[in-house]
């Protein structure tokens, strides 16, 4: 009979085999120190969304959809939209998950990849105005993990910005009664995002340090450090687990995550999954 | 919270041709696909699309019952998860379960217990977690289709399959498998389920109002329906193992060929 916990699965004996083999700078499926595993991107495939993404990272899944409500805006920022990640880590996706409200795993999931969204100049908030101290777009980006593989912040970031890229809001307006009335055009992805912000992720054991954690790596290894990186900026860093990285060692992975970004960006070729409506 | 576009209904459920609002007949399913074996983490997984329905259903089991009271001496347990996900449906849901999540897996899983063998498994529980990603009419008949798809794919014991569908009344007349407008302002709604090894109904609600003629009639064309669905069901089941077989073949061809040289 399975046990709950497969972490019991993972003996000391494979962390050592691991993390042999990847002083070899040799990985168990094949992939070199810097190489991520294949990434599978759908975009729009859910129907009552307003944007959605369904993207695969090797074995990781993540589904995540775009809705929106009309709400007043925050006082101190009259004429600003808001946009919010959230992430389930459903019971189905693993025998590590449980049910019950979010735990921390899923909310730092979802607050990384929040931060990298936020800090990035991203979604345009301004462009989410209705009527400046009245109306404004709340957006929710939610992100459901269907099979867990390791690295799901990875995973989960390019869900998100591509989501938002596939959005598809219905332009509404005040009228002069004040009541909400929808001019027949729709906001899209051009008009909400501006940078394209990659979350890349590191995990370490002992003093090796590679790219995107598949499972076993992710629960065998000290801890990791997720970097959020744009074309030009670094926009948010989250080290966790009880690893410790030398500045020397962040300096090395900071400037390898521009290199990497940058080839994501070309790769993905986000764009093209913009929705004409 | 205001939306910029409300939700609203059509007056009429039948285009002038006399088809729905979808071009459907009265008595046409929307598509179906169903594949199995689509989540690696899970004992069994199943994945169906029932025209704009997507959903996943994931199977763990035999295992421990966490909490452990719930356990029982002489017999599993079997549990059910239904939840949305909170861009399934038109207005977003709140993401924590609903009164209606929880009855309708209560519904599922009282559907699917008669076809397991749970007093083979004392102490143990089956867990079933549904997850309906787009909704779109029917998402009980749907998930209860897909859950017992999947725990054959987790290769649990069953006495048979279960079938799920929906079918009802709209604008005075009978049809089958309805869509998501059609179940809103549609007049009845009567969602069933049969169990193939007995040829009975394991789920069963109605909502609306229908004649004594017009139920019978009803029941009837719903098991003419089902019949097609579960051939699916079974399609599903087996392209699995067809698959693996194809490749196994190719395998041994390549190195038979290999073996020439």
């Amino acid at each position: 009979m399975k046990m709950m916990n497969i972490k019991r699965v993972i003996s000391s004996i494979e962390r050592k085999y691991i993390a042999d083999n990847l002083k070899k700078e040799e990985r168990l499926d094949g992939r070199g120190l810097w190489d991520y595993r294949k990434y599978n991107i759908n975009a729009n495939t859910i129907e009552s969304a307003e944007g959605s993404a369904d993207v695969t990272l090797g074995d990781t899944r993540i589904i995540t959809g775009l809705k929106y409500e009309v709400g007043t805006p925050f006082p101190d920022l009259p004429d600003e939209g808001v946009c919010t990640v959230m992430a389930e880590l459903l019971p189905l996706a693993s025998p590590l998950f449980e049910r019950g409200p979010p735990n921390e795993q899923s909310i730092e999931l979802a607050r990384v990849v929040d931060r990298g969204i936020r800090h990035a100049d991203c979604v345009q908030t301004k462009k989410l105005c209705i009527k400046e101290k009245e109306a404004v777009y709340i957006l929710f980006v939610d992100m459901y993990v269907i099979n867990h593989g390791g690295n799901l912040i990875d995973c989960g970031g390019v869900s998100a910005l591509t989501t938002l890229i596939t959005s598809h809001l219905p332009e509404g307006k005040l009228n002069d009664d004040n009541n909400l009335e929808w001019t027949g055009k729709y906001l899209n992805g051009k008009d909400i995002v501006n940078e394209l912000p990659f979350v890349l992720t590191y995990g370490k054991i002992d003093d090796i340090i590679f790219l995107d954690p598949n499972l076993s790596e992710e629960l065998v290894s000290d801890g990791r450090i997720s970097i959020s990186v744009t074309e030009e900026k670094i926009t948010s860093i989250q080290k966790s687990g009880a690893a410790t990285f030398s500045v020397d060692e962040v300096k090395m992975l900071a400037n390898k995550s521009m290199e990497i970004g940058k080839q994501l960006r070309k790769d993905f070729d986000l764009w093209q999954y913009l929705v004409e409506k | 919270m205001p939306l910029v576009i409300k939700d609203e209904y059509p007056e009429k459920l039948f285009r002038e041709d006399g088809k729905r609002l979808d071009g459907r007949d009265k008595t046409e399913l929307r598509p179906i696909k169903m594949e199995v074996g689509v989540i690696n983490n899970a004992d069994g997984s199943a994945y169906l699309e029932w025209g704009n329905n997507k959903v996943f259903a994931a199977v763990y089991g035999p295992r421990e019952v966490h909490p452990h009271h719930l356990a029982k001496p002489d017999r599993g347990i079997l549990r059910v998860f239904y939840r949305m996900t909170t861009f399934s449906v038109f207005e977003r849901k709140r993401p924590a379960p609903g009164r209606r999540e929880k009855e309708i897996s209560m519904v599922i899983g009282d559907c699917l217990e008669p076809v397991l063998f749970l007093e083979l498994y004392p102490g143990t529980s089956f867990e079933v977690f549904i997850e309906v990603i787009d909704a779109d009419g029917g998402t009980r008949c749907a998930s209860t289709t897909v859950a017992a798809l999947a725990l054959a794919d987790a290769g649990i014991p069953m006495k048979s399959l279960v079938t799920s569908l929906a079918v009802g009344k709209i604008d005075g007349e009978l049809v089958i498998d309805l869509s998501g407008i059609e179940d809103k302002a549609g007049e009845a709604d009567l969602p069933c389920a049969i169990t193939w090894y007995n040829d009975e109904l394991s789920l069963l609600q109605f909502d609306g109002d229908m004649t004594l003629e017009e139920m019978n009639t009803s029941m009837d064309s719903a098991v003419e329906a089902l019949k097609e669905i579960y051939e699916k069901q079974l399609t599903a089941l087996k392209s699995k193992y067809i698959a693996i077989q194809e490749e196994t073949l190719k395998q041994q061809e390549s190195k038979t060929d290999g073996g020439e040289e």
